[in-house]
């Protein structure tokens, strides 16, 4: 199958293995450029050298949580305006308002999403 | 004392008796002497023999005396005897208050008579035991004012119904004592004296249940921990199976393909299992938040539709839609809503057999809104009508069904995020004809 090209770059930073490789294949075979980090040190150098496009961020991580990430993500020049989407395995209220405090575009809930559903979320943040 | 009195009166009435018995046996000797002696004797103008005349005047003396006696106790004792037997039934009763105040002391759950009022008139040990004080910090005080502040409004309607004469039966509070520790309890109150106005008392039980609210406590936080631990991995799942079903990567067979969906509905089950209980522990824990917003419920129920498609189709369910925009725009939490109609729905399609009708009504009446699912399915057993509620519940007559598929948990959440959302649910059923639920907001 022939693969689209978006011009695009995304980067998923989630310490689960099996969860980002899956993410990255999804979004590589939608025509996006990929990068990934396994913890949230790894992933806020990625994100300040490389400038991503969209940044899927997982909220609970060794290191370096999310939550530390966007902080020092938001102290950044360029990473003020980041697009960011956070990546949660439970919806709390109280971590909703936290990323909207935050300026995060919006959450994602992995169990309660399609992979399909992932990438739409993706293409709204990027008015793709 | 009166119980002395009437004992000294009954032995002077006795010792009477017996001083008068003796004086007459005393007289009749002397009779009997004095007419033994003149050798003769007439009754009604007939000479008898001193042999006859002796036995006679005994016979007589004997009946007179005992004819006396009688008509002595008669008058004199009758009253003893009445006084006697009120005497014992106070002495038991006594006996019996003692016993009674000794129990009532020494019970090891703590009592406490109440006034009228609520105000408490007489705490046992244990009471004082549990609330850390003498009696005189305690006596005279509303029983009500040692409830936490957050809990002041149940403790309020409690209280009137105390007053109201309503059956108060085993509501949860929590308490605190003198020195500050907070205590869950189940409190009972029962009227134990009728009378009218000030003269009426009740007796209060408090049964301290803090120890379970701990282990329950511990228990689903634990409950809370593991699911969510567990989404990480069903995600994976989801998201792999999903990959393989997807054409990005190539094509399946058909039977490859029948196999990854399967996977696919089994770990959805799964999702929603957790779903379930994460929600259900975070009701018990309280964290778990509404957020009133415009809901479109009729869109809700579209919704839940278009996802039980393949269940209805596979079954041939009529299902039967009685709404219109009426319910386009209330203020809801639109996610605790769909969990509602979803589950309500979800059980309505799996316990009607194939070619039954499932009703869908959504209604705005002047004082409410009504979600109501009715479906012509195997129905509730009455004798288990009181139970559906409650949690792990499964009727009987569903439980082949069910065995695999079913939580117990399904109707227990729904009650609670009814109630969360400030409504009533309720429902009329009946086994193998089907059953409605009503909710209304």
């Amino acid at each position: 199958m022939d693969i689209i090209k978006l011009n695009k770059t995304v980067l998923t930073v989630d310490d689960d293995d099996n969860l980002r490789n899956v993410l990255v294949d999804k979004l590589t075979v939608t025509g996006f450029e990929t990068l990934s980090a396994a913890n949230g040190e790894e992933g806020l150098k990625i994100i300040l050298e490389k400038h991503p496009d969209a940044i899927l961020l997982d909220a609970l991580m060794p290191k370096m949580n999310g939550w530390q990430v966007l902080e020092k993500l938001r102290e950044d020049e360029w990473g003020k305006t980041a697009n960011v989407i956070m990546l949660t395995s439970l919806e709390q209220v109280d971590f909703i308002a936290h990323a909207m405090e935050k300026g995060v575009f919006t959450y994602i809930v992995k169990s309660n999403l399609v992979l399909d559903d992932v990438i739409k979320i993706v293409k709204n943040t990027l008015h793709i | 004392m009166p119980k002395k009195s009437l004992l000294a009166k009954h032995i002077f009435i006795s010792l009477l008796v017996l001083v008068l018995l003796l004086a007459f046996i005393f007289l009749s000797f002397n009779l009997f002497r004095y007419i033994s002696e003149n050798n003769d004797i007439y009754i009604l103008g007939q000479s008898l023999s001193t042999d006859v005349s002796f036995i006679s005047i005994i016979v007589f003396l004997v009946i007179v005396g005992f004819l006396s006696y009688i008509v002595f106790y008669l008058i004199s004792t009758g009253r003893t005897r009445i006084a006697f037997a009120i005497e014992n039934v106070e002495i038991k009763s006594a006996m019996a208050e003692k016993q009674f105040a000794e129990l009532y002391n020494s019970a090891p759950i703590p009592y406490i008579i109440l006034n009228n009022n609520g105000e408490i008139i007489r705490p046992n040990k244990s009471t004082l035991r549990f609330f850390g004080v003498v009696p005189e910090e305690i006596v005279g005080k509303d029983l009500f004012t040692f409830v936490l502040a957050e809990d002041k409004d149940k403790a309020d309607r409690i209280l009137q119904h105390y007053k109201l004469n309503m059956p108060i039966d085993r509501e949860e509070l929590r308490m605190f004592t003198k020195n500050g520790s907070v205590k869950w309890v189940l409190i009972s109150v029962f009227e134990i004296n009728a009378k009218k106005g000030d003269g009426r008392t009740g007796l209060a039980t408090i049964f301290d249940i803090s120890e379970q609210k701990q282990l329950d406590q511990t228990k689903t936080e634990f409950m809370s921990l593991a699911t969510h631990q567990l989404r990480t991995p069903l995600a994976t799942l989801k998201w792999y199976s999903d990959m393989l079903l997807s054409p990005n990567f190539g094509s399946l067979t058909d039977k490859q393909t029948e196999y990854v969906k399967t996977i696919y509905k089994v770990n959805q089950d799964m999702i929603d299992l957790v779903d379930t209980l994460l929600n259900v522990s975070r009701i018990e824990i309280g964290t778990l938040s509404v957020n009133l917003e415009s809901t479109d419920v009729p869109l809700i129920a579209e919704s839940i539709l278009g996802e039980l498609a393949s269940q209805i189709t596979n079954k041939k369910i009529n299902i039967v839609k009685q709404y219109n925009d009426s319910l386009k725009n209330i203020k809801s939490d639109p996610k605790l809503l769909r969990i509602i109609i979803q589950n309500l729905m979800t059980n309505a399609v799996k316990y009607t057999p194939e070619g039954g009708t499932v009703t869908l009504t959504l209604i705005e009446t002047a004082n409410s809104k009504q979600i109501s699912v009715a479906d012509t399915g195997l129905g509730i057993p009455k004798n288990q009508q009181d139970k559906i509620f409650t949690k792990l519940f499964r009727a009987d007559n569903v439980r082949d069904i069910s065995s695999s598929q079913s939580t117990g948990l399904g109707l227990y959440l729904i009650k609670s995020l009814v109630k969360v959302l400030n409504g009533n649910i309720s429902f009329e059923s009946k086994e193998n004809e089907g059953s409605t639920f009503t909710i209304t907001l």
